[in-house]
Formats: structure tokens, sequence, C-alpha cells
């Protein structure tokens, strides 16, 4: 009898202890990388590091880190790519995706992508005959500013921006080489600087108010490029804490053009005064020539450091990051505009911060003037 | 009426502790009785020096096998003596064998469940602990149904979205720079230190 509750513990260790699992042999089980067959890439090389698949409790976890080698076999070069990673549990609830802008890859030439993730899983989660995890791709924009795929993340929009902005950075450090203003080039690249890193954030979006703190409302400051389609009016959120609440923004369409869609980019500053590029939030409102409208966002933002220690929201900016015109034609601010837009130079330089200077940054800091002339020169931008 | 009355050893646990065949902590309780009862410390005594008279005539007399078969009564008082004896000390030994059978039990499901505890808090994810717990509360009334929908939320290592039980995280460098890309979307860029492009995780909720 004493040897019965003994057995029931037993029992129940047995079927709940967690036991780490061996890494799976088979990986293509757990991944597919699937591409069409007139996609202009192809995979040519994969490998799946070290990729495991263990048991934690009554769940599954596997931590994918894959890498794969693919091919332009198009016939024209590719600027940008977004693949999307959609795990058959969370479809069409959540998907990820890679995007690897400012690429300038030419027919036949091979670039490497990392698929990084991981998805936990319920054990008794019911499970089809499909991966676990399926790769393709969604969007891939060429040269000509031409896009191939389904895109159904809305990939090519977002391309088309980072490659505009590639092309304008890159234009811009090539005239800065060209004309010998090498002190500017220093100043723009921050060559040696500590704080060359971007400022980071922790961001979570919510669909409702979590926090219990009292809301108030913050009024938005218009941060206005002066040659933009859109402008900025006036605007206010519900701020509580570290939570921003549905904020709003007016603007007017001063051009002579539909526009299909604006993307506000947001500027959070805390109770220190540092600013934080938060990121831009995108209204597919159609807007007529000289029309007003309304941008609003439902949902909850909240703002963290990347401690994860909440971050007090002191101030709320807003500016224009880029209009999409109903002919698929898109606007971004020049240099010249984001000059005129602020005298704050920290501000300047958190609006012209884009991912090709970023990697032209990079370059720049590893091999010089030298090695950035070069790379200029192989996307033929400086002869 | 002596108020130790009721803690007197047995006649047979005084006799085998007169012996010296008690075991350890049982022989310290009965000594620690016998120091402060005199009855029992009698007892004690006359146990002794029986033993040592037995012992003596053992050692004085060399009786042959039919001299002691000739001492029938003798005999029979002896064996039936050490019988009585013999049973009382083996229920002794049954008595305390129990308890340490016990209190190992008890020590070796102790044991278990610190591992099954400790096992559980460290290999077990957060979001199923909160899961189990939520559920708990729910089903004692402790806590009403919510809904917050799908989240999205970033890491200093990776951007998480969780539905339906399960979580995707897409992970990126620590040096990643975090914005939102959408009403549902999160993004972190970076440049890939291997080949030296710009790498762009998004993770998009609903």
């Amino acid at each position: 009898m004493a040897n019965k509750p003994l057995l029931i513990i037993g029992a129940i260790l047995l079927a709940l202890l967690p036991v780490a699992g061996a890494a799976e042999e088979d990986g293509g089980k757990w991944l597919a990388v699937e591409f069409p067959r007139d996609s202009p890439v192809i995979s040519v090389g994969f490998d799946f590091g070290p990729t495991t698949v263990s048991r934690r409790g009554s769940s599954m976890m596997l931590d994918m880190h894959a890498a794969l080698v693919l091919r332009n076999v198009g016939s024209k070069p590719i600027c940008g790519l977004t693949l999307r990673v959609e795990a058959q549990d969370l479809t069409p609830y959540g998907k990820g995706s890679v995007i690897k802008p400012s690429l300038f890859v030419l027919p036949g030439e091979e670039f490497p992508v990392k698929v990084d993730m991981q998805l936990v899983r319920p054990v008794s989660a019911a499970r089809s005959e499909s991966a676990m995890v399926q790769v393709t791709v969604d969007c891939a924009l060429f040269s000509d500013l031409k896009a191939y795929g389904p895109d159904k993340l809305n990939s090519r929009r977002s391309l088309l921006v980072y490659e505009l902005q590639a092309r304008r950075d890159r234009q811009y450090l090539a005239r800065l080489l060209d004309s010998g203003h090498l002190p500017e080039l220093r100043e723009e690249l921050n060559f040696g600087i500590q704080d060359f890193i971007p400022r980071q954030l922790g961001l979570e979006l919510l669909r409702g108010p979590r926090s219990a703190m009292p809301e108030q409302a913050l009024a938005l400051s218009p941060v206005a490029f002066p040659r933009a389609p859109i402008q900025p009016l006036s605007g206010a959120a519900q701020v509580a804490g570290n939570e921003v609440r549905a904020p709003r923004v007016e603007v007017r369409n001063t051009s002579k053009m539909r526009v299909a869609s604006v993307a506000m980019g947001w500027i959070v500053r805390d109770d220190r005064g540092t600013d934080f590029v938060a990121g831009a939030l995108t209204s597919r409102s159609p807007i007529g020539p000289v029309q007003t409208s309304s941008i609003t966002e439902p949902g909850t933002l909240r703002f963290s450091r990347p401690t994860g220690q909440p971050m007090v929201i002191d101030r709320l900016m807003t500016y224009v990051n880029d209009v999409e015109f109903a002919d698929g034609t898109l606007w971004i601010p020049s240099r010249a505009d984001i000059d005129a837009a602020t005298q704050d130079p920290t501000l300047r330089r958190e609006l012209a911060t884009s991912p090709e200077e970023q990697r032209l940054a990079t370059i720049y800091r590893r091999d010089g003037t030298a090695g950035l002339k070069k790379e200029l020169k192989r996307v033929n931008l400086v002869n | 009426m002596n108020s130790n009355t009721a803690a007197h050893p047995s006649v047979e646990i005084l006799g085998l502790y007169a012996a010296g065949d008690l075991p350890f902590l049982l022989r310290l309780r009965t000594a620690k009785h016998v120091r402060e009862c005199a009855g029992c410390e009698r007892q004690v005594l006359s146990f002794r020096s029986s033993r040592a008279e037995l012992r003596r005539e053992a050692e004085g007399q060399i009786l042959t096998g039919f001299e002691a078969i000739a001492d029938w009564h003798a005999l029979e008082r002896d064996m039936l003596g050490n019988i009585r004896v013999g049973v009382a000390a083996s229920r002794c030994i049954e008595r305390v064998g129990r308890h340490r059978k016990l209190t190992s039990r008890i020590a070796w499901a102790a044991g278990m469940t610190a591992l099954f505890v400790g096992g559980w808090f460290t290999r077990i994810p957060a979001e199923d602990n909160q899961r189990i717990v939520s559920a708990l509360r729910r089903a004692v009334g402790l806590e009403q149904p919510q809904f917050y929908g799908t989240v999205v939320r970033s890491t200093p290592g990776g951007i998480a979205v969780g539905a339906q039980g399960a979580t995707l995280t897409m992970f990126h460098p620590e040096s990643a720079v975090i914005s939102m890309s959408g009403p549902s979307s999160v993004t972190a860029r970076y440049v890939d230190d291997d080949s030296g492009q710009v790498t762009i995780t998004n993770v998009y909720g609903q």
C-alpha cells in the first residue's frame, strides 16, 4: 500500500519530466524550401547547421539555423529579395520573413541567405503531411524596379522603398567622394565614433491596452518635409507609461496626384531626451489631390529599453516616410528634404539612416575610402 | 504514581538491553529510562545477575550429553527462555526496520518531487507556465477570460509572434535595430558579419 503513492508520483514524473530530445537527423521533415518554377532565384546550396528539435515539457521546440545559397537565374540584376517563412501551426495568424535589401546580384551570381528561427508548438497539436516550416519567395525586385512574386506580405512596396533609399544614399556618398568632401563623408558615416550603432529599443504590438496607469493625451509634433506630397497637420495619441494607444494624425495631400498609401514614420523621445525612430505605420486609405485625411492606428504600441525596462514616453513626433501614388510610383524624402526638415543633427541622422547607409558604413569602417569607392563602382555609381 | 510508568520499556526490551542486544537508538532511549527509573534499573540488574550466574554455572560444570538430558526441566526452561528472547528481539528489529523504510521512502519522494519542481521551472517554457497558471486561476474563478489577440514582441535576441499555443521567433544579433514596419509587424535590421549584406527579419501578427 505504501508503494502506491510513489508509483503515481513516478508515473507523473515519467510523463511530464522534460526530456531533451535528440537532434533530428532528417531535417527536411521540418523545413521545406520551395521556389516556383518561374522564380528568378533558385536554391543551389543548403546547410542546416546546428538545427535541433527538442522537447520541453508539453511543447516541442524546433531551433533552426539554416543557410541557403541562392542563384539569380533570371536575366536582370536583383536588387532586393523577400523570403516568406510560414509555420503551419501559426498560419494564418503569424508569419515571418527574411528580407535582403540593397543587393546587386547579377544574373548567374550566387548569394547567401540565413534563416535563424525557433518554433515552439504544443506536442499535442495536429500535424499535417507538409513540412512544419515552409520558406518561399514572396517578392524579388529587379534593377529596373519591376518585381516578381506573389507579394502576400506587401514586400514589393518595402523593397522599393529600400531600393530608392539605397540609390539616394549611394548618390549622396558618391558625390561626397567625387568632390573630395572627405571630412563630411567621415562625419556622415560616423567613423570612429563610439555610438555609431543606431539606438535600440524594445517593441511590443498589442491589440489592446495592458498598462493600468492613467492615460493622458499627448499631442504629436509633425516633422515636415517642405516638398513632400503629404503634409502632416496635427495629431494626438493616448499615452500611459510606456504604452502609446490609438495614435492619430491628420494629413493633407498637397500634390495633384491621387495617393494610394502613406507610411508615417514615428519618433519617440524618452524622458532622458533621447530620440528613437520607432518605425513606420502604413495607411492604405486613398487620398485625393488637396484632400485631408485622418490616419489612425487602433492598436497599442509598447516601448521598452533593450534590457526590458519600460521606456517613459515624453514626446512623439511623426513624419512622412514614403508615399505611394495611385500609378504605383513612390516618393521618399531626399537628402535636401531631410536637411530642410530639422536643424537637430541627431534627428537628421536618424531620419537619413537607411539599410544601405548602414551597409556602406560597415564597408567604410572596414576598408576605408578605397573600399567604399570600390563598392560604389560595383553598382556603377562611381567611374 | 510515577509519571514515567506509561513509558516503561517492556520486559523483553529490558532483557535485550541487559544483554547489550538492542539497536543503537533504542539502546540509548532505554539507557536513559533505566537511569531515571529505579524499578527498571532493578529489573536490568536482575537480568544481568541471572546472566552472570548462568555463565558461571556453565563455566563451572562440564556436562556430558547424558547429564544434560538427565536435567530435562532445566534444559526446557533455558530453551523456552531463549526462544522468547529471540522472538522479542526479532519483533523489536522489525519495528525499527519499518521506521527506517518509511523514512527512506519519504526522503525518496521528497527528492523526486524537488527534482520534478526544479526540472519544471528550468525546462518548461514560461508561456506554458503562464497558460497553466491562467487556466487554474480561471478554473477557480480568480481570473476572467481575456482576449489579447496576437501579440508581436521584440527581445534582444529575436522577434516573436504567438498564436494558437505556438510561438515563432525570428532571431537576430543583439546589435540589430528594432522598429515597427506596420500595424502588426516588427522588424530587425542588421549587417550580417559573414556576407557584409544587410539582413532584415520581419515578424507579422494578425
